[in-house]
């Protein structure tokens, strides 16, 4: 068989396996932690009867509707076979809302906020790290204390400061939002403009602490690559500091590339800090609340889309590093 | 090649222009001297705007009596404490058990339809066949029947008539069109799991507005030209449009109200009497301390099965006086309550009348640590090596939990001084703040020792429920099962307080009334099943005047607006108001 092929294949079965486990631990670890979820709701409906027999007809009629009056093991094979068929359930704490369509409308925004940011964060900031690494000296005095100062200062303080002076303060951004408080959604360019000016302190935040975090990263990468001995031999050879800084940044960047994937995996569950402080829509604060009100299949739903959006985020990379790193070439030509 | 290009380009350019055209109808921005903005009302996304869900979202919500798209009989005024007419002209007993409505013949549904006594009738009926928000009332009312078009007949169960009840009713259940929900009955199989899930999202309602816009971010609501009571209020209300931001958080939506995002803004704002310190056009009801008007009595409950504690009513007593009443009221809400006068009853204009305060007075409490000291004295709780008291049969006064839910931040405060005030006197007490539904599984079966809740909130059925809802033991299961039928958590049990309870519904003559008041508040006060922390405003009311002008304060308020924002006969003041 093709070794690529064969290299494909375990990847995928080992995410299957991995994938499996997910979904188990998925369902089982919210239903682990203590109290009963359909008190909630039924409590709000039942307020002020005095007629018992009445109540625990409420009662009973929500623990079928929300099947908690199986055992376990079935409960379970019934989540996995609705899943199969697109239905992730009904949310309690927003009961009677599907889990699908609380997903539906704020993944878009958490998306869209974060995908760019990460992404830009982790393009300038591997730039500046490497940069600073081949250029040393006064810009690397600069750029590594200032890096590992923003990427360590708490973000919720970071955003909060931000929002003090940029917004409060200046005005020179709005207080919040994901867009004007007297527009409603319609393609226009004022519309538009609102969503992009809503966007700006978001994105800044976001963007400007992931750029410290990677500059840290890629210069210690770099640095390391810097000193091996094939750099030192290509140099000895003549062979011009360009290509050289070329073979540089295509090795150190591999474990920057794993890092991204992670990162793409989990944005799914939303910048819940960025949410609260901005006030903007996403899926952070859903899921943060769905938490504290025991809502499970809301919980099950952002988890699984977390892990799902994980293991295919880093089965790609997997992939990439195949076709991109010739030392696994050479690995699965020598198992043939 | 260049005209292919050319092509292409004008082909996305009138697209685009035609995207932006084709939301035509519907307006991009609402004009600011139109739109009236409210927050406190909305936390999160809006579940449905199902008059029939428990969870429906703002205008909708049956919690808080909202009447913009729904309506009521008719509407309650916090302030006067009196029935309000809406859809309904006028009510009167016409037996101990019939209670009859006439209604407004002008009343429409914003589908054109007429609003009659049928729709009443199934408004009622369907509370009996389901469980609806408003269920709770069918337990006392026998049967609503209609009596021609415009009248409408109430009779009370004859084993537990409670007129109070009904009257209540009055102001409380919505009138939904039947014409919409019979056949969505049929269509979802009489199951109110499926009704309750519908979305109903274009409501059918009475009301001035209807919902106009929703998503994740916010509600607007739009000015129904066609509005009925146009024929009841002399013209139409003013705002055309009423918007809700959605906000993640207290702090962004005070945020938003500083930034003039807001008018009306039912959040709880640490200091308010910042915001017009520097002159800007913000105000609340009452223009100095406590800024708002009190709704309820936030308290904590004694768990009456506690050894100590439920057994040995000194040592309620001697909490109640070691309290630092007037650091809670400073730390945990901003000095936004007076000094609670203890009692079944709050000390407005409606309830005062009520009790015969000179026959009380000597039983209320004050902060007096001296005093509480003393009375533990005297009962022989000596303390011992670590401060704590014990008493003469060997129980230590602790430790015991007092807890609340985690993140109520006013209340966690208060708490941490309850604890504070307590250990001045000997009893050890200890905070607990569990996540809310751990809580409040907990307390109603009874998991606690004493545990901080509300009161009730204002209504014609006040301060008769506000006693039931603490002191009514009917019902109420043992230690270990959940207490629904009212928040007696602590299993209190007094047999005198439960007649008196069942007896005041039925109730006619004044004189009786007080004299049964009377001795409840006294039984009340003697075995102190619960201490009152606070007075709280059932809703908080603040406003920025700078866009809207003639929203009510203390100072200026002709129609008698109460300052409760969106609820019962708060209504008025958008007729009342008018923009620049």
């Amino acid at each position: 068989m093709n070794p690529y092929v064969r290299y494909f294949l375990k990847r995928l079965g080992w995410s299957l396996i991995t994938l499996t486990v997910a979904v188990m631990l998925n369902f089982l670890l919210p239903r682990m932690i203590k109290g009963n979820p359909v008190d909630t709701i039924v409590s709000s409906m039942t307020q002020g009867m005095t007629n018992q027999n009445d109540i625990k007809r409420v009662y009973e009629t929500f623990e079928k509707e929300f099947g908690i009056d199986k055992p376990l093991w079935q409960q379970f094979f019934i989540y996995v076979g609705n899943i199969f068929r697109g239905d992730l359930g009904t949310s309690f704490g927003q009961y009677p809302k599907k889990v699908s369509t609380i997903l539906a409308n704020a993944i878009p925004w958490t998306l869209a906020l974060q995908f760019p940011a990460i992404i830009t964060g982790w393009i300038l900031g591997n730039i500046l790290g490497a940069v600073a690494a081949y250029r040393r000296k006064l810009f690397d005095k600069i750029v590594l204390p200032v890096s590992m100062a923003i990427s360590s200062f708490p973000f919720f303080a970071f955003a909060l400061i931000v929002l003090f002076f940029f917004s409060a303060t200046l005005h020179w951004f709005p207080i919040g939002g994901g867009y004007s408080f007297d527009l409603i959604p319609t393609l226009s360019w004022q519309f538009i403009g609102s969503v992009l000016g809503h966007y700006a302190l978001p994105f800044l935040t976001i963007v400007i602490v992931a750029i410290g975090g990677q500059a840290i990263g890629m210069r210690s990468m770099a640095i390391y690559e810097l000193n091996a001995d094939y750099i030192l031999y290509a140099k000895l050879l003549g062979i011009r500091d360009r290509k050289v800084v070329r073979y540089v940044f295509r090795n150190a960047m591999l474990p920057q590339v794993t890092g991204l994937a992670l990162q793409m995996g989990t944005m799914v569950g939303g910048a819940l800090i960025a949410e609260i402080v901005f006030n903007y829509p996403g899926i952070g604060s859903s899921m943060f609340s769905a938490i504290r009100q025991l809502d499970y299949p809301l919980i099950s739903g952002c988890t699984l889309m977390i892990t799902f959006a994980v293991l295919i985020a880093n089965f790609v990379i997997e992939v990439v590093y195949g076709l991109l790193d010739p030392r696994i070439k050479m690995a699965q030509l020598e198992d043939n | 090649m260049k005209g292919r290009k050319v092509f292409i380009f004008f082909t996305i350019l009138i697209a685009l222009c035609a995207f932006g055209l084709s939301a035509a109808d519907a307006p991009k921005e609402l004009p600011r001297n139109e739109t009236l903005y409210i927050n406190g009302l909305q936390w999160g996304p809006p579940a449905n705007f199902n008059p029939l869900s428990t969870n429906a979202a703002f205008p909708v919500g049956y919690v808080n009596n909202y009447l913009l798209v729904y309506e009521t009989l008719f509407m309650f005024n916090q302030l006067t404490g009196q029935s309000e007419p809406l859809l309904g002209k006028s009510f009167a007993w016409t037996d101990k058990l019939s209670l009859k409505v006439e209604l407004n013949p002008a009343a429409k549904w914003n589908d054109g339809k007429d609003l009659n006594a049928a729709d009443v009738v199934y408004s009622y009926m369907a509370a009996k066949r389901y469980a609806l928000p408003w269920s709770a009332y069918m337990d006392y009312i026998d049967s609503v029947t209609a009596q021609g078009d415009s009248t409408v007949l109430i009779k009370l169960n004859p084993a537990k008539p409670n007129r109070l009840y009904a009257l209540d009713s009055l102001n409380k259940v919505y009138i939904v069109p039947q014409h919409v929900w019979e056949p969505i009955e049929s269509q979802d199989g009489k199951d109110i799991t499926k009704i309750s899930q519908e979305f109903n999202a274009n409501p059918v309602g009475s009301g001035a507005y209807k919902v106009m816009f929703y998503d994740d971010t916010r509600i607007i609501c739009q000015r129904d030209d066609n509005y009925w009571g146009k024929a009841l209020f002399g013209k139409l209300p003013a705002p055309k449009y009423i918007a809700h931001m959605i906000y993640k958080s207290n702090d962004a939506g005070t945020n938003a109200f500083r930034q003039h995002e807001v008018d009306v803004s039912q959040q709880f704002i640490n200091k308010v009497w910042d915001l017009w310190k520097k002159g800007e056009p913000y105000k609340t009801y009452l223009d100095k301390i406590p800024y708002y008007l009190p709704g309820g009595t936030p308290s904590i409950t004694f768990n009456m099965t506690k050894k100590g504690l439920g057994d040995n009513v000194e040592v309620r007593r001697a909490i109640a006086m070691c309290i630092d009443y007037k650091k809670i009221a400073e730390v945990a809400m901003s000095n936004y309550s007076d000094q609670v006068v203890p009692g079944i009853i709050l000390q407005t204009p409606s309830e005062k009348p009520l009790v015969d305060e000179s026959a009380v007075k000597s039983l209320w409490y004050k902060q007096d640590a001296a005093a509480a000291n003393k009375l533990l004295d005297s009962i022989g709780a000596m303390k011992g090596a670590d401060g704590i008291r014990v008493l003469k049969d060997g129980t230590r006064l602790g430790p015991w939990d007092v807890s609340c839910p985690y993140g109520w931040s006013d209340w966690n405060a208060s708490l941490e001084i309850v604890v504070q005030s307590a250990k001045k006197i000997g009893i050890d007490l200890r905070t607990k703040f569990p996540e809310f539904p751990v809580w409040y599984n907990d307390v109603k079966n009874g998991n606690f020792d004493i545990c901080m809740w509300s009161t009730t909130n204002p209504g014609v059925a006040q301060p008769w429920d506000r006693a039931r809802d603490k002191m009514d033991s009917t019902g109420v299961p043992p230690i270990g099962q959940p207490v629904v039928s009212n928040s007696n958590f602590g299993r209190y049990k007094n047999a005198r307080a439960d007649e008196l309870i069942d007896k005041i519904p039925q109730e006619t003559d004044q004189a009786k009334l007080k004299e049964m008041y009377t001795e409840l508040d006294k039984i009340f006060l003697t075995d102190l099943p619960i201490v009152q922390l606070m007075y709280r405003p059932s809703l908080f009311y603040t406003v920025y005047e700078g866009v809207w002008k003639g929203l009510p304060d203390s100072k200026s308020n002709p129609s008698n607006v109460p300052p409760t924002p969106e609820m019962g006969s708060f209504i008025k003041a958008l007729y009342n108001i008018s923009a620049k």
